[in-house]
């Protein structure tokens, strides 16, 4: 989970290292703990790093750490090569270990040889078959070549094995929605909010997923869901405010002629608008008419 | 830091006075064979004073309150992980990402 604090941080040592005021190595530290994907700047100044001979003997035993990244970093960017070197490096120092063979997975990966990596990963699933990493390599693999079925049915098998897998869950629910597939989307964001109820980005995006189902019951449901992302943020989050003016709307027009004894509080659209033009005022002043003319179309119709 | 600790121990001194003074005026009850009623008074506002001495110390001295609120800076999640143990490699990175003249040499 990345913070407002850490976000600050990341970016600022992030401008700091591109341009050359040093601490790359906290960079990558930084990149690393966030999990974060910055694959060209982590290769560029892990691989600085690396080559100094000065500077990788001051990391100590961290220098594999570096080694790792820079290697999935250099994937990443399809510079096999580095990859390759790295992975080399690594593979004389630990000659043993499955961290690396997974390494050597993804390398034959990132060069498309996918039954090759198919039968190194099968080869280490023998050895360990609980290995949750080389089981998300698959589904991951499945999915790469365009085969999302495939890699639908793997991760539900996954997801019966290790159901506490929060990032399973989201990878599911995200592959659904790229499908179109909302019912069974909302179905993976409920579970994320069970396991993790204080985090608003997935209350956010189970709402996006309900209003985009649409009707009326859904439409509520979302309705209180961006209520709590706001509740949650501290009403810090455009979209959820975007969200409320929406669902409102939505609401309105398709109970409108209906007997009108709906319990819904009518101050929720009008603060979250007032709440939307104060944040527009102070950081996009130039927008504000067209958020003005958005939320009175919203409200007439 | 320092001055907190320095205070912290005085009122831990503070407060072992007043455990001390109260014993000895007990003792001197005993002889001249009066009723324990209470404490004398400077016994009192020593132990007061002991108590909020070690009581600021005990809140500042062991470092700074976090905030616990979820919409603060520091707990406000803004955007999840990349999720990087399924990240695949045959994307627009190709075309896009120039690595080509970057060699490891060791």
């Amino acid at each position: 989970m990345v913070t407002k604090t850490e976000e600050t941080q990341l970016i600022n040592l992030e401008n700091q290292v591109e341009n050359g005021g040093g601490g790359a190595w906290e960079y990558l530290c930084l990149v690393r703990k966030l999990k974060v994907r910055r694959s060209d700047k982590v290769l560029k100044h892990g691989l600085a790093i690396l080559n100094d001979s000065k500077e990788r003997s001051s990391l100590g035993s961290e220098e594999w750490t570096l080694n790792e990244q820079v290697a999935i970093a250099a994937m990443d960017c399809q510079c096999l090569d580095v990859a390759k070197d790295c992975i080399n490096a690594l593979q004389k120092r630990f000659p043993e270990s499955k961290r690396v063979g997974k390494l050597e997975g993804m390398l034959l990966e990132a060069k498309g040889s996918w039954s090759e990596a198919e039968k190194a990963y099968s080869s280490l699933l023998e050895d360990n078959p609980f290995d949750q990493v080389i089981h998300k390599r698959r589904v991951a693999m499945a999915k790469a070549q365009g085969n999302i079925s495939e890699a639908i049915e793997w991760l539900n098998k996954y997801l019966e094995i290790f159901m506490a897998d929060n990032d399973a869950w989201r990878e599911l629910a995200e592959i659904y929605v790229s499908l179109q597939m909302y019912k069974q989307a909302t179905f993976c964001y409920e579970e994320l909010i069970l396991s993790q109820p204080v985090v608003p980005v997935y209350h956010l995006a189970y709402a996006d997923v309900l209003y985009t189902l649409g009707g009326l019951e859904n439409l509520q449901t979302a309705k209180k869901y961006y209520a709590s992302t706001i509740d949650l943020t501290g009403g810090k989050n455009t979209r959820a405010l975007f969200g409320i003016c929406l669902c409102t709307s939505a609401i309105a027009q398709l109970t409108k002629g209906r007997n009108k004894n709906d319990k819904e509080s009518p101050e929720l659209q009008s603060l979250a608008a007032t709440a939307l033009e104060k944040e527009y005022k102070q950081r996009a002043p130039g927008k504000l008419s067209l958020l003005t003319s958005t939320l009175r179309s919203l409200k007439i119709s | 830091m320092g001055i907190g600790f320095a205070v912290g121990v005085l009122g831990v001194l503070l407060l072992a006075h007043a455990a001390y003074s109260t014993i000895q005026y007990r003792g001197l009850l005993k002889i001249t064979e009066e009723e324990f009623s209470g404490p004398p008074i400077n016994v009192v506002v020593e132990l007061l004073l002991g108590l909020v001495f070690s009581m600021w110390a005990a809140l500042t001295v062991p470092g700074k309150f976090l905030s616990i609120h979820p919409d603060s800076e520091e707990n406000r999640i803004v955007s999840l992980p990349a999720n990087l143990d399924f990240m695949i490699f045959n994307h627009r990175g190709k075309a896009v990402l120039s690595g080509v003249n970057m060699k490891l040499k060791h």
